[in-house]
């Protein structure tokens, strides 16, 4: 006997089952179909090409009226099923019940709309059916232009390049660190982004959406950050939730779905659930493979056929012309799991497989997507890559990957691509001085100046010399940062520069990165040229730096900290020195007075330095950065305030110097010294930068040491007054910053560069006013106190004996 | 997946009709002269039979000149021009031609030439955009009778990313857009609707030196420019290093929708000889073939167009009536 099976749902994943149905028994049922929507089944996932036109609606409809009528289905369309009276067996619907024997929910999801103010506007929409792309096709060929996407997770991207085809000015707001980060990891998103901006489409990352304003419809959108964005329509695209509230009222049994076991059985034995209103072992799907999974179970199950519904893993593609992304599995970091990266930064190339034991468990891939079915499938079936191991990146031909030659980018800069910046050489010149007969360094720096001044293009110089020299030079190994890559330190501050690479994930993948994320030596090395070359676009990175300066206190022997509060130019009020004594005592520390005229607190509790530092806030002091490579202490002597020997105001122009330098970044730590008279109290002549008071002036010294290399500072200049000290102060300071390596310190800088080439820098009157200025861009960031954010509730929380251990630095 | 609906003939009518392209022909370098490569000229026997025993040498004629110029070129009214086949063009009612050059890196692999009549019942549009000032211009166009489309495009200009000309620069990847005439913010979009025009063909025309072009074949329903559009990647970052293509987008009067998205991954392939795609990939130039027995759909004629990138062959476009 022909039973009555009732749908609610013209959806792809009861549109599937129905197929398998009739094709397994076309004639066991009497098949009614609701749909909310007036129409019946489409490809939604279709959607978004048909938003940007790629593709018509036409092109997406799977069942048209014909199959529905060749099938036998009485349509129900547009009509929203009210209730489920499962003691009658029957649905309730505006325009009748309908009895059932069986009765399917397919009832989908629906967008999840962020609940901010002004979320009811009308031009918020959502991004789910075909009536919310015939809405953003209305605004898009309106007057107004601008689009604001909240999400950037696939459906938001999708939306976006689409609206962007349509000649919408579109920004992406998106509240993770990189684009569709439950998909693709940091290198992947970096890699998207770039794509995207191509595109003309604006991307703002950690962007939280705090309000939609606008009279009787949206006009703009405004951020936590106070950014303000104009709208003319915002598309919500941050998630899905199962609707359910028919079967809820039905009283059927819920989790954050319908609850279904592995015949996609409710909890009654003659409802079933299909899609994405299904819960399953507590987990939901909004993918469209294991819906059609469920489909072909569900057929089965009501056709009295054996079958049990399995989730498998899942793989991503992304549908915008020209994004060719791939991601399956888990690629999370984790104990026990190995990383194979590969990249190519000329084709924009990222591939990154995870193996865990002898399995590969994840991969993601930008650029080439060529073998991804065959990794998917290696990840599905579980196999045994340990044979394949070595070249399993390259996919299933081991087609061998062709590693990412240096010297071919070289080759391929036109002549007049400037080589060395220093004294404006450009590569036609100094193949010029090579076909002239120069073929040692030494020759090209004598004929052509290049390389001759601060020297980080060397690398590049040889590179030209090798290239057009070909085997009769033979270039010096580089001595590269670490394994993580072949580059020496100047060779990637060079191109952080002339890249415009203002991110890590930018430097990983441009640079040709061995790794994922980097390792403990090039990352700190990586965040420090990144923020002093890009202070406004780059954020310092807590991850990338050494334990004493994530926690900002220097670790001890113990495990406990010191903590030692700055006191300008070695001076301070005695409340703050009470200050510092009751803190000490609060939290049982030990007191010792430093050679860079401070009071250490030591033997402070981790968990007790966020508090022990709003005390000290609360006294008007602030870190003294004992810990960082940054400026640490300006050493003075009492001058003339005291002194029957000053010369000068030593102590002021200390409190001065370091008032202007306190909290900047350096490749190493930087200490400072001024001292009233020749007799040197306050030992300037073996600082980083000592300033030495004499009745006519001032002489600044550079480049002195006393640590495990003991050396006396070297005249910089001498100059006549206080403003002129701090102006060639800073401008030294700058130029160290953006030219040091990494963990060098001055000394150690100046004798790779030559202190004359800094006198001849710096003896330029406009380039000391501009390195002035970009180190006050930097200081705009850099100039405040850390424990002042990290004594706040939220970040003092990390501090607990309990550590966040996925949040752990390279170390 | 089973795919239907009427819509799908708007975009691509199959009745019988006048096309807006009249003649196709490859011209092939030999040496420092480009020969013929083949043709379909439908009924023009005499205009086929001059162009076969034509050549030009680099910078002469309308072939010539698209290989030393390295741009694409569009010629509207040959008498008095550098068009060598100016009478029997004439003869046969030609007007316009766009010659399309195929660089591979630096080297010349074909022109593709194009021949329109003048017609005031015919309406189409093949475009030439190129990149000025971070913004695309139109560089030259024909539109038969669609004159204020024209018009329109003339004084329009595409960012990155944005409308056909825009999308098809920003991804380098051939596009193709359906309902050209809504939903676009353009103003040329509602002048396209106008003119009838439905479909879309966008194709970048990569050549030596810093200039960007794109090419758009906008195809109306009365006078279509093609019945069948295909799309196919042939990119090895794509289909893999063992070469072949994939049928990614497309859509036929007759067919319907030529893609699949259950199907992703493991699309219609071609691989090198085989059939038209096939001889594309084979051969590394482009492929005019008519009359011919075996061409997809039962169509009568066909033009397929490689697209390189970095040197390599990326893309073919292919287009039957």
């Amino acid at each position: 006997m022909t039973e009555k099976l009732v749908v609610i749902g013209a959806g792809m994943a009861s549109g599937r089952m129905l197929e398998n149905l009739f094709e397994i028994a076309p004639d066991a049922f009497d098949v009614t179909l609701f749909n909310a929507e007036p129409r019946g089944n489409y490809n939604r996932i279709m959607l978004s090409p048909v938003l940007s036109g790629e593709k018509s609606y036409e092109e997406i409809v799977t069942h048209d009226a014909a199959w529905y009528e060749a099938h036998g289905v009485t349509c129900r369309f547009g009509e929203r099923v009210t209730a489920i009276d499962r003691s009658r067996k029957v649905v309730i619907a505006p325009n009748g019940e309908v009895p059932y024997d069986k009765l399917v929910l397919g009832t989908g999801s629906s967008a999840f709309i962020i609940p901010c103010p002004g979320h009811d506007l009308p031009g918020v929409v959502a991004f789910r059916d075909l009536e919310d792309t015939t809405a953003m096709l209305e605004a898009s060929s309106g007057q107004g232009a601008k689009a604001v996407v909240i999400g950037g997770g696939l459906l938001g991207l999708e939306a976006a390049a689409a609206l962007r085809l349509r000649g919408m000015e579109v920004t992406v707001l998106h509240l993770a660190g990189h684009l569709m980060e439950r998909q693709l990891d940091e290198s992947a998103g970096y890699l998207l982004q770039k794509d995207l901006e191509k595109r003309g489409i604006t991307v703002l990352t950690k962007a939280s959406t705090k309000a939609i304003q606008g009279e009787g419809k949206v006009e703009k959108v405004v951020l936590e950050d106070g950014t303000v964005l104009e709208a003319d329509i915002v598309v919500m695209a941050v998630g899905i939730r199962p609707a359910v509230s028919v079967a809820a009222e039905a009283g059927l049994e819920m989790g954050r779905a319908v609850k279904v076991d592995a015949q996609m059985r409710t909890s009654d034995p003659d409802i079933f659930a299909v899609g994405e209103c299904v819960e399953f072992n507590g987990q939901l799907f909004g993918l469209v493979a294991p819906l059609y999974d469920q489909a072909k179970v569900l057929a089965k199950t009501l056709t009295g056929e054996e079958e049990a519904f399995t989730p498998k893993e899942l793989s991503t593609k992304l549908k915008v012309t020209g994004c060719d992304l791939f991601s399956a599995g888990d690629f999370a970091e984790g104990e026990g799991r190995e990383d194979i990266v590969f990249r190519d930064p000329a084709r924009g190339v990222y591939k990154r497989l995870v193996i865990e034991g002898e399995k590969l468990v994840g991969a993601v891939m930008y650029g080439d997507t060529a073998d991804s079915n065959w990794f998917f499938g290696l990840i599905k079936d579980g196999t045994d890559v340990e044979e394949m191991r070595e070249t399993l990146i390259f996919g299933p031909a081991f087609q061998g990957g062709g590693s990412v030659d240096p010297m071919a980018a070289v080759a391929a800069l036109p002549a007049d691509a400037e080589i060395c910046g220093c004294n404006g050489v450009c590569k036609g010149q100094i193949i010029e001085a090579i076909e002239g007969g120069a073929t040692t360094l030494g020759q090209i720096k004598a004929t052509t100046k290049a390389s001759a001044s601060c020297g980080t293009c060397t690398g590049l110089v040889e590179q030209v010399m090798a290239v057009t020299l070909g085997d009769g030079f033979e270039l010096p190994k580089a001595v590269n940062i670490c394994g993580c890559t072949d580059l020496s330190h100047e060779d990637v501050r060079r191109l952080i520069k002339s890249k415009e690479l203002k991110s890590q994930p930018a430097v990983w993948q441009e640079l040709g990165w061995k790794t994922v994320n980097g390792c403990h030596v090039c990352r700190p090395a990586v965040n420090f040229y990144l923020l002093a070359d890009w202070p406004l676009d780059y954020a310092d990175d807590p991850q990338s730096r050494f334990i004493n300066e994530r926690v900002h206190a220097n670790i001890q022997k113990d495990g406990t900290y010191s903590v030692v509060p700055r006191m300008f130019g070695g001076m301070c009020t005695p409340d703050e020195l009470i200050a510092v004594a009751e803190a000490a005592r609060k939290f049982g520390g030990t007191l010792h007075v430093t050679g860079g005229q401070r009071v250490d607190i030591l033997g402070i509790r981790k968990e007790d330095l966020p508090a022990i530092w709003a005390d000290l806030n609360a006294a008007g002091l602030v870190s003294g950065h004992a810990y960082s490579k940054g400026l640490r202490t300006v050493k003075t002597c009492v001058g003339t305030n005291f002194c029957r020997f000053g010369t000068q105001d030593s102590t002021g122009l200390g409190i001065k110097l370091e008032q202007k330098l306190w909290g900047s970044w350096t490749p190493h730590k930087v200490k400072l010294a001024v001292t009233g008279c020749p007799r040197n109290c306050a030992e300037a002549t073996c600082k980083d930068i000592g300033v030495v008071c004499v009745d006519s002036g001032y002489q600044i010294g550079v480049g002195g040491a006393a640590g495990m290399d003991v050396k006396e500072t070297e005249r910089l200049v001498d100059v006549k007054t206080e403003e002129e000290v701090i102006e060639w102060t800073t401008a030294f300071l700058q130029l160290y910053r953006e030219h040091g390596k990494y963990l060098d310190r001055p000394y150690k800088w100046l004798a790779k560069v030559g202190l004359d080439w800094v006198k001849e820098v710096l003896a330029d009157a406009d380039e000391r006013a501009a390195l002035n200025d970009r180190f006050e861009v930097s200081q705009s960031v850099y100039r405040k106190d850390p424990w002042a954010e990290l004594a706040k509730p939220e970040p003092a929380k990390s501090f607990l004996p309990i550590a966040d251990l996925t949040q752990e630095a390279a170390e | 997946m089973q795919l239907k609906g009427d819509g799908i003939m708007d975009v691509a009518v199959d009745t019988p009709a006048k096309t807006f392209i009249q003649v196709a022909e490859i011209w092939v370098p030999e040496g420092e002269t480009l020969v013929h490569g083949g043709g379909s000229y439908g009924d023009l026997g005499a205009f086929e039979a001059a162009s076969r025993r034509e050549s030009f040498a680099k910078g002469e004629g309308l072939p010539g000149k698209a290989w030393a110029e390295a741009r694409p070129v569009v010629l509207k009214g040959f008498d008095g021009s550098y068009f060598k086949r100016t009478e029997a063009a004439t003869e046969a009612g030609l007007t316009t031609a766009v010659a399309i050059p195929v660089f591979a890196g630096k080297a010349l692999k074909a022109v593709l030439v194009v021949l329109c009549g003048d017609d005031a019942n015919r309406t189409g549009a093949i475009e030439i955009w190129r990149e000025a000032d971070g913004l695309l211009m139109l560089d030259d166009g024909y539109y038969g009778a669609a004159k204020h489309f024209e018009w329109v495009s003339q004084h329009t200009h595409f960012p990155a990313g944005q409308g056909l000309p825009g999308g098809v620069w920003a991804s380098e990847t051939p596009m193709l857009m359906r309902d050209l005439g809504s939903g676009y913010r353009f103003i040329r979009a509602d002048s396209a609707g106008k003119a009838g025009l439905t479909t879309g063909l966008g194709v970048p025309i990569p050549v030596p030196g810093e200039n960007t072009f794109v090419l758009t074949l906008l195809s109306a329903r009365g006078t279509p420019i093609a019945r069948r559009f295909e799309l196919w990647d042939a990119r090895a970052a794509k289909v893999g290093k063992d070469g072949g293509a994939a049928l990614v987008d497309g859509i036929c009067a007759r067919e319907g929708a030529l893609w699949d998205p259950e199907n992703a991954g493991n699309e219609r392939r071609a691989e090198a000889w085989q059939g038209s795609i096939g001889k594309v990939l084979g051969s590394g130039l482009p492929v005019v073939e008519s009359g011919k027995p075996g061409l997809a759909a039962g169509y009568s004629s066909m033009v397929a167009l490689p697209i390189y990138l970095g040197g390599e062959l990326a893309h073919i476009v292919a287009w039957y009536v």
